[in-house]
């Protein structure tokens, strides 16, 4: 896939997208709605501007001031959101019960053929599920959303464990470093990374160049729904972890359609301490790494307390759009991509 | 040593791998929602020819090749080397049978070239896209077939072997497209 922005306007000012795909969005939109009207989930609307913002190393926001009219305040640092999902928690933790949103998001370095550093994220939490019953509602929903458009063929489940024991006959939860530095090497990734980083980006590494292409398309190029389960507990983020046989796994999901990440999900921690660890870590991270720490956002932390047992997901809306439409670039499925913005 | 980050990379960059000059053909970013992004290139060797895939951590920085395209107008061949020279300050340039490569076949006194200097030295040479070059040698012409049916081969000017149409005969100017190596027309006066 070339990464080159595709344009067939013929004037800088038009859009890059069609009227056929700009009505898709709509369309679409309007669906999803639909879908969660009927289920009664509550649609809501939280800040894009945030006083802190989520710590993941690898997950950059965009900042900006905030400047009072009288200068008698000190100005502010505001991060634009890279996910709804810390205040959509807020909300669950005060009783809101099942909620969605449609929200524009923001991050930073973000442009390819798949990536808009603005983008729009479908993100929604059911209560009193898990990330099993979730997983089946999101194939419901994009089985919905795309039968009209796409022959798919029927959604596979797989563990995390079992996609990279198909491919390289291991156990990621198991495997040790070296094993992973001698898999890099036979398939032609040697030096990529540095042989003291985490095994995590070795595990990174290979799902992204050999598993992740192959995920949601069958060999005979068919597309589906794919569903891959249990990650490492060490790539947990905001989901709660458990132990299978003698390893502990995340439980968190991501779904992907030929060969595209579409989405992520988790069932949700409602554990403060954790989440504080993890967060914590990560700023840790960030500084060895060269990057900013950022401010840890203390209310969201405090109402896991009393978030309910809930799993929530995001899925990102253009990525939809281009399997819906069948496009090779996300700039074919956004009125004014960031070149034009 | 100049080095350029990722970020920068896209389809044409020049960049130095196991100490070879390299042009980016494909760049492509893969950056999962969470976790370490890379960008895999695929890049094609200007010594070589050949295109290998290459992967990187995204944010890192990877050593610049100083390599650029100048437009020269090929003047000669001595036996050994190829003689290039500026148009407008008419320094020469020479270039070996390695650089020339392909190109020797369609290489024509006095046309412009485009030849790659890498550190200051021809590296390959691009010959114009479409080249006239007379028939050397060729069966005889089949009057009156303009038909384009069928074909045969001649030899043009340079050595380079192409098919033609039956009607074609020895002395004649074609149009040449060197990208396919192929016959387009007759050369217009």
């Amino acid at each position: 896939m070339f990464p080159v922005p595709k344009t067939s306007s013929k004037y800088e000012w038009q859009a890059s997208a069609s009227i056929e795909t700009i009505k898709l969005r709509a369309q679409t939109l309007r669906q999803i709605r639909t879908f969660f009207d009927k289920q009664g989930v509550l649609e809501v609307d939280t800040p894009t501007l945030s006083s802190s913002t989520i710590p993941d190393p690898f997950i950059e926001s965009f900042q900006t001031q905030y400047i009072p009219l009288t200068q008698t305040m000190q100005n502010n640092i505001y991060y634009l959101h890279t996910s709804p999902e810390f205040p959509m928690k807020r909300l669950l933790a005060g009783g809101s019960g099942s909620i969605y949103q449609i929200s524009k998001v923001f991050r930073q370095g973000e442009v390819s053929s798949r990536h808009n550093p603005e983008f729009t994220l479908l993100e929604w939490y059911q209560v009193d599920w898990d990330h099993r019953q979730l997983m089946q509602q999101v194939s419901q929903l994009l089985t919905e959303l795309l039968a009209p458009f796409i022959q798919l063929d029927e959604t596979v489940f797989i563990s995390y464990k079992e996609a990279f024991q198909k491919e390289f006959g291991f156990n990621p939860h198991t495997v040790s470093k070296s094993e992973l530095i001698k898999c890099t090497e036979q398939i032609g990734l040697a030096d990529v990374l540095n042989l003291d980083e985490d095994k995590d980006r070795f595990l990174e590494l290979l799902f992204s160049h050999k598993i992740e292409p192959s995920l949601g398309k069958s060999k005979d190029d068919n597309a589906y729904i794919c569903l891959l389960y249990n990650y490492p507990a060490t790539q947990a983020s905001l989901a709660k972890t458990s132990m299978e046989n003698d390893y502990p796994i995340a439980q968190r999901f991501e779904v992907f359609i030929n060969g595209i990440e579409l989405g992520n999900g988790f069932n949700e921690l409602n554990d403060a301490q954790e989440q504080k660890k993890r967060f914590t870590m990560e700023n840790k991270l960030r500084v060895e790494a060269g990057q900013l720490e950022v401010p840890l956002d203390e209310r969201f932390l405090e109402c896991l307390y009393s978030l309910p047992q809930c799993a929530g997901v995001a899925i990102g809306i253009e990525r939809l759009l281009m399997i819906m439409s069948q496009k090779k670039h996300i700039n074919e499925v956004i009125a004014f991509p960031f070149e034009k913005a | 040593m100049a080095t350029h980050n990722t970020n920068a990379f896209r389809s044409g960059l020049k960049l130095m791998i196991d100490g070879d000059p390299c042009s980016i053909v494909e760049n492509e970013v893969v950056k999962p929602g969470k976790g370490q992004a890379f960008n895999r290139i695929k890049i094609r060797n200007l010594k070589t020819g050949r295109v290998v895939e290459r992967t990187y951590k995204s944010g890192e920085s990877v050593e610049a090749a100083d390599v650029i395209d100048t437009e020269l107008q090929y003047l000669y061949n001595d036996g050994e080397q190829w003689h290039f020279m500026h148009p407008e300050t008419y320094d020469q340039m020479a270039a070996d049978k390695v650089a020339v490569g392909d190109a020797i076949k369609w290489l024509k006194e006095q046309d412009m070239c485009t030849v790659t200097l890498w550190n200051g030295s021809p590296l390959a040479v691009t010959p114009p896209n479409f080249v006239v070059l007379a028939v050397a040698d060729t069966d005889p012409g089949l009057k009156g077939d303009t038909s384009g049916g069928g074909g045969k081969p001649a030899t043009l000017e340079t050595g380079a072997v192409v098919q033609v149409p039956l009607f074609i005969a020895i002395g004649e100017e074609l149009k040449i497209d060197t990208r396919t190596g192929k016959y387009v027309s007759r050369a217009k006066d």
